[in-house]
């Protein structure tokens, strides 16, 4: 970041038209992660794009930097290489529920146990938009649609959950219709160092129209919205009259009237023990109900690329830069000569 | 009578005829259509159909599935193929019985995902490690994608292997008019389950022996490593030499079983149209149209990719000195021609652009 430099939404902004569905969810959090990163003064130089495929993965044309447009499920492998081989630049992967969660679990979960430097933001939409209207991992149980016309009988996966139990050092939640929340969110996982996951609640207009409608709509999000601040009792609801209370590992929802101020669940996102988080977590079934979105976890550990750097710089110390002119002779080589 | 249908359903339906009990699956276009039937069909007759998370995971459960008495099917596109791979070793050498679909687009990678293409023949050919034969046959029509999707499910337990059907987009999406008499019946022969006795047979080197079930019958054991007859793993050296000459000549040795082609030769005729998928319903429209114009020219639809008719290729060579071969590809399938067509000139219509090739072109490369 340089002090000089004065960026508008406009600089991250390509050429290129943007594809989506009219009404689509992912025009707000394209505005959104432009916003931020013209706000916040991010050299576009020092900034990576990486997806796979799906509605979400067009990300990377509209976004007037370095991108990859890869292949499914496959985005958060790439973008390991990168940021390792390239530790100086901020690496971003914008996946989906079904690539990240169904054909990419495997690569999700390992880029964030290695607390790789890079920031997935999942943009759950609960279905497959792409291939037009197939159920995906995080469709509730029940849902009919055009793969499971007798209903889903998968449980689904809840990825916040999902993110804590991988390891991720930093985890949260935003709803795309909430650009100063999604904002927010982006700023803190952007700053922080390490595997950042970001789940993104989308709106399909087209495929699964109202799935967060208990988190955006007018009447529906002032009860259900808990928002996660950190260092403050985890109150909800008109008046804040609502609140979380965690007893053995489990969170659950009370009045605060009843149990009194101080029995509230203070949250800390910052304590290395993901217990706290976890419960949490386990509030936004659905969601049909109240909900916490915001930051879950976001601890200090040492990355991966600097793990490897020390092992690199440590190596070299003990044993001095390689020489693989002398490695390939070894010791027992000898010249024939007449 | 006559009705409204696409290949993929035609597809679907030639595998229920033909005893399909199992799919799984994962969402790809252009092959979702056969997804999203089987989900809706398949339980219907008492079937399972299963979305995957991948399509790693879709075709590992179909090798699970007929190990435990189905028939399975899977169904992917290029891309989905590439994931296929591992899975497609592991039927080989375990000699699983299974229908793989490809409805083909344009590729490499994700490449155009609802553009046809027939960029895929080789790949299915060559898809797995360990260079080992293959079936796979290649609806040119609708009709052809009922009939040969039962035929690949017979083929599949004749043999004890993988049977790819390969299609396309363009094939598979399209809505067509169909005559409801043109539906040939295909007999499907029944699976034989081995019980008791060795799993594998190696000697006589073509012989198969049948599919032992889990859960029925004898113990048995499947693994990807070199195997004995048992079922175990082994360095033998006659025994994995003998293993690997087996999995070669049950299919070498009975190609008279498996190709297939749609030949329309004219007697006399200098030319020689060779086509096969969609491009084969170009090929039987242009020697129409040549033939109305007064040019002698003979047609041939190749029905069996691999392994490719051979005996039917060389008996309509006879007294043709050009061959044509169009193809939505840069020519992979015409290498196969030439090698047949033993010094006589081999031309290739190709279109790689994602339209298909007109029949124009074709008349005019046999003018």
């Amino acid at each position: 970041m340089t002090d000089t430099t004065q960026y508008t939404r406009q600089d991250w902004q390509s050429d290129q038209e943007v594809r989506w569905c009219p009404g689509c969810g992912d025009y707000t959090i394209l505005a959104s992660l432009q916003n931020f990163m013209a706000d916040f003064g991010v050299d576009r130089e020092n900034v990576v794009f990486v997806s796979g495929i799906g509605c979400a993965s067009r990300f990377p044309y509209y976004m007037n930097t370095y991108g990859m447009h890869g292949i499914h499920g496959r985005a958060p492998a790439i973008a390991s290489g990168l940021a390792v081989a390239r530790p100086d630049l901020s690496v971003w992967v914008v996946t989906g529920d079904g690539d990240a969660l169904s054909i990419g679990g495997n690569h999700i979960i390992h880029s964030m146990r290695r607390n790789i430097n890079i920031k997935v933001l999942l943009f759950n939409n609960q279905i497959y938009g792409l291939t037009k209207g197939q159920y995906s991992p995080t469709s509730e149980r029940g849902k009919k649609t055009k793969s499971s016309p007798w209903g889903v009988i998968d449980y689904p996966f809840n990825p916040v959950s999902l993110a804590i139990g991988a390891e991720a050092t930093f985890v949260a939640r935003t709803i795309d219709m909430d650009r100063p929340h999604t904002q927010e969110i982006l700023t803190a996982a952007y700053q922080h160092q390490g595997s950042a996951f970001v789940e993104i609640y989308q709106n399909c207009n087209v495929f699964n129209d109202k799935a967060f409608i208990a988190l955006t709509g007018k009447e529906e999000r002032d009860v259900n919205r808990i928002v996660l601040e950190q260092d403050k009792p985890v109150v909800f609801g008109p008046d804040d009259a609502m609140g979380v209370v965690i007893e053995h590992g489990e969170a659950r929802i009370v009045e605060v009237a009843d149990v009194g101020i101080d029995a509230i669940h203070v949250h800390d996102a910052t304590v290395e023990n993901a217990g706290a988080a976890f419960a949490l977590s386990r509030l936004s079934h659905g969601p049909t109900g109240p909900t916490p979105i915001g930051i879950f976890r976001s601890v200090d550990r040492s990355t991966y690329a600097s793990d490897l750097q020390q092992q690199i710089h440590d190596a070299q110390a003990a044993r001095g830069p390689g020489d693989l002119a002398l490695l390939i002779a070894g010791a027992g080589t000898w010249e024939v000569s007449d | 009578m006559r009705e409204y249908i696409d290949g993929s359903t035609a597809i679907v339906r030639g595998a229920l005829d033909a005893g399909c009990t199992f799919f799984a699956g994962y969402p790809i276009t252009p092959a979702s259509g056969i997804l999203m039937a089987m989900m809706r069909e398949l339980p219907k007759v008492g079937g399972v159909a299963i979305q995957g998370e991948d399509e790693i995971a879709s075709i590992g459960m179909c090798i699970g599935a007929t190990l435990a008495g189905s028939r399975a099917m899977t169904a992917t596109s290029g891309p989905g193929i590439s994931l296929y791979s591992e899975n497609i070793g592991l039927a080989v050498m375990g000699e699983v019985p299974l229908v793989i679909v490809d409805v083909q687009r344009l590729g490499p990678s994700t490449g155009g995902a609802t553009t046809v293409s027939q960029g895929d023949v080789q790949f299915v050919r060559w898809g797995t490690g360990g260079g080992f034969p293959i079936i796979a046959l290649a609806p040119s029509t609708v009709t052809e994608s009922y009939w040969l999707t039962a035929k690949a499910f017979d083929l599949a337990e004749r043999f004890r292997c993988p049977v790819f059907v390969v299609t396309d987009k363009e094939l598979a999406t399209t809505l067509t008019t169909v005559d409801l008499e043109s539906y040939p019946t295909i007999q499907v022969r029944d699976r034989e389950v081995g019980s008791g006795g060795p799993p594998y047979r190696y000697a006589p080197a073509d012989e198969v022996a049948p599919l032992h079930e889990f859960g029925r019958g004898a113990t048995v054991r499947f693994t990807g490593s070199t195997h004995d007859t048992g079922g175990y793993i082994t360095k033998h050296l006659p025994t994995v030499d003998a293993l690997n000459r087996h999995l070669s000549e049950k299919i070498e040795d009975h190609r008279d079983e498996i190709e297939l082609a749609d030949a329309d030769l004219e007697d006399g005729a200098p030319t020689l149209v060779i086509g096969y998928g969609v491009t084969g319903g170009a090929v039987r429209a242009a020697v129409a149209e040549a033939r109305r114009r007064g040019i002698r020219v003979s047609g041939l639809v190749v029905q069996s990719l691999w392994p490719i008719p051979e005996t039917v290729i060389r008996r309509a060579m006879e007294g043709v000195d050009r061959v044509v071969v169009p193809e939505l590809n840069l020519g992979l399938y015409r290498r196969e021609v030439e090698r047949i067509a033993a010094g006589r000139s081999v031309v290739g219509v190709n279109r790689v652009d994602g339209e298909l090739i007109d029949v124009d072109q074709i008349v005019e490369a046999v003018t």
